[in-house]
């Protein structure tokens, strides 16, 4: 794709906008750029480890309100009509509220204050769930949970790239997911322990309990090292005419389009994959059909912790498509493996998979948007536009998924996914272009700071 | 799974029908001695169980109730009669956890035909709701070992049955069990002796 945009800022990095990376750029690479009075951001290793391990107890927290509530709530005695609606509603809300939770990150001067007050919310909504498993007590800690959560994420993202800058946002992410991937896992496999030996409710109480350790982690990040210029993409040079205007440029918004376009397909094929196929398991294997489902769960979290810090240094090292490709690239073998292969045992090895677009997916998401929205203030509004994109495809995944496997089968429900996937990857492949900056090349890496003005 | 209100509204009867009227008074436990419960319905009133103490608080709200509904019966079913099913563990009668009943299917004239239970998965992945036929369920209200529903299948014999989808025939398993007792099989229930197909065809 050959598109040479007009250089809209004078000065400072701007991204990519085509295979011809090199003519369109190198405008913009010289040393010159950095500007003396912003030297690049060296966060205090106490704000890292925070950063890490607030991250690590955040996917605790969420792990139990996914489709485990569903769980609770039938043996509160509701009816599934109710757990769908309600479950519904909290969707619609983490769908919608995406953008405006991303706008208001953007708008606030204290990160950190932020994500306390979602976790704290967070908190409040799982102790709703275990205390008053009643229909207007879960409808509105479900309405609570997805609202702060909208915030919570945008908020974590805004978090490292204050703390880190461009430069350093890549390995950081790398990092987080790492993190986010070994609370995934552990949160899993004791909700799992919970809810088998002592009680689904018990499940929401330790839920509500994490809530602690995580302001803790949170109290560790130094809030001077955040910076929420930086944290927000950095300011435009000239102040914006009407809202928004600094990304109508279309070197920002169309591959921020593209990829968000792309990651819905992407979700749209890989949320269903895994609910589709454990429904496939216990079908097929009665006895360790739950321990299997465990490990198709678990076992992809051990891989993404242990390949996403390695994910972050390549997307630095070799740039974001590459890796964009892979990840890509795995989803739809995943799903023509689902639907050939039939011994449960082998299923579960496809399904590590899973971990490898796991970990492309936790790195680059915010990593590609932090890239488009250099110097706009509205690093997290995009990210916000991304996300509800992305969770348009994961909501209408399970449905679609749903119809097909009723009508024809799991297996073509499989394969329809996979070529879902394929058309993903076909977006990411012919219209993505590069979006990491060259001055975040290698070699400049270490010292080039292109946030501010 | 939305706008289904009147389905909402029957399988909540269901499940009042099939705790009341279940003929738990036929079977060997023995009768409420401590505590009973009140509920109004429409067949004439018990005489509440003798023994109990704290009963004069019990007694009186159960003829407020009476008076409060103007048909003056009242119902009053032990903990060891009857007991509300919805969400409670279903086990295999080898102990097997089978999962969670999550709702109930009643025929035209309102007798419980299956009840749906929601089988497998792990903290609600891969999940499957399947039906057993009414038949094919023993109830033991309030048990103390915790087994209140037990089904005469195994997880072997309903994994691999079709899913339960609202607006579609119900394929209910297990019900060649009490063939004699249940009424006659509507045209929805295909031929039970062996397990279902799978829904892949």
């Amino acid at each position: 794709m050959t598109r040479s945009v007009a250089p809209q800022r004078r000065k400072g990095p701007a991204p990519d906008h085509g295979d011809d990376e090199r003519t369109a750029a190198r405008d913009y690479t010289l040393p010159a750029i950095i500007p003396a009075s912003e030297p690049p951001p060296h966060p205090s290793r106490a704000s890292l480890l925070g950063l890490g391990w607030f991250v690590f107890f955040v996917a605790n927290v969420q792990t139990g309100f996914g489709p485990f509530i569903s769980v609770y709530l039938t043996s509160a005695a509701w009816t599934q009509v109710d757990i769908g609606i309600v479950l519904s509603i909290g969707s619609l809300v983490a769908l919608l509220g995406q953008m405006p939770g991303g706008a208001i990150v953007d708008a606030v001067r204290s990160e950190r204050l932020v994500a306390a007050i979602a976790v704290t919310l967070i908190g409040v909504s799982a102790l709703m769930f275990a205390v008053w498993p009643i229909y207007v007590a879960v409808l509105g800690a479900s309405v609570l949970h997805a609202a702060a959560s909208c915030v919570l994420g945008p908020a974590m993202a805004a978090i490292t790239l204050g703390l880190v800058g461009h430069a350093g946002m890549s390995e950081r992410l790398g990092r987080n997911a790492r993190f986010a991937a070994i609370g995934n896992g552990i949160a899993a496999a004791a909700m799992g322990a919970c809810g088998y030996w002592l009680s689904n409710r018990a499940v929401f109480f330790v839920t509500a309990v994490l809530m602690v350790p995580a302001l803790g982690a949170l109290a560790f990040i130094r809030p001077g090292e955040i910076d929420p210029e930086r944290a927000h993409g950095g300011q435009p040079e000239r102040p914006p005419q009407r809202p928004l205007s600094s990304l109508q440029h279309p070197g920002r918004w169309r591959p921020l389009l593209i990829f968000s376009a792309s990651f819905m397909l992407f979700q749209l094929a890989n949320a269903a994959m895994l609910p589709l196929m454990g429904s496939v398991l216990t079908m097929r294997s009665s006895r360790w059909a739950s321990v299997l489902i465990a490990a198709c769960i678990v076992v992809p979290q051990l891989l993404v912790a242990l390949i996403s810090p390695w994910v972050g240094r390549r997307a630095q090292l070799v740039g974001r498509r590459p890796l964009l490709l892979l990840g890509f690239a795995v989803l739809p073998i995943r799903g023509v493996l689902f639907a050939v292969i039939h011994d449960p045992n082998i299923l579960v090895i496809a399904q590590l998979l899973d971990g490898v677009s796991g970990a492309v997916f936790g790195v680059l998401v915010p990593l590609v948007v932090a890239d488009v929205t250099r110097r706009t203030g509205h690093f997290n509004l995009a990210l916000g536009i991304a996300g509800t994109a992305i969770g348009l495809g994961a909501t209408l995944s399970t449905t679609l998924a749903g119809y097909v496997s009723d009508h024809y089968g799991s297996q073509t429900a499989f394969i329809i996914l996979a070529a879902i996937a394929a058309a993903g990857l076909a977006s990411i492949w012919t219209l993505m272009p590069e979006t990491r900056p060259d001055d975040d090349r290698p070699p400049a890496a270490a010292e080039a700071s292109p946030q501010s003005s | 799974m939305h706008g289904h209100s009147r389905w909402t509204a029957a399988l909540v009867a269901a499940v009042f029908i099939a705790a009341m009227a279940h003929p738990a008074s036929a079977r060997s436990h023995h009768r409420a001695s401590r505590a009973n419960q009140v509920n109004p319905a429409t067949q004439p009133a018990q005489v509440p169980a003798s023994g109990m103490r704290s009963n004069d608080e019990l007694s009186r709200r159960v003829s407020e109730v009476a008076d409060a509904g103007k048909t003056g019966l009242t119902l009053t079913l032990g903990i060891h009669d009857a007991e509300a099913i919805l969400g409670k563990s279903v086990h295999s009668s080898t102990g097997e956890d089978m999962g969670r009943l999550v709702d109930v299917v009643v025929d035209t004239d309102g007798r419980p035909r299956a009840a749906i239970i929601d089988f497998g998965g792990f903290l609600g992945v891969g999940s499957r709701k399947i039906a057993v036929d009414w038949s094919a369920l023993r109830f033991v209200p309030n048990d103390p070992k915790g087994n209140v529903i037990t089904v005469a299948l195994t997880r072997d014999q309903v994994k691999a049955a079709p899913e339960f989808k609202e607006g579609s025939p119900v394929v209910a398993l297990g019900a060649q069990l009490g063939a004699q007792a249940s009424p006659p099989a509507p045209p929805a229930t295909p031929p039970p002796a062996a397990p279902p197909q799978a829904r892949e065809k």
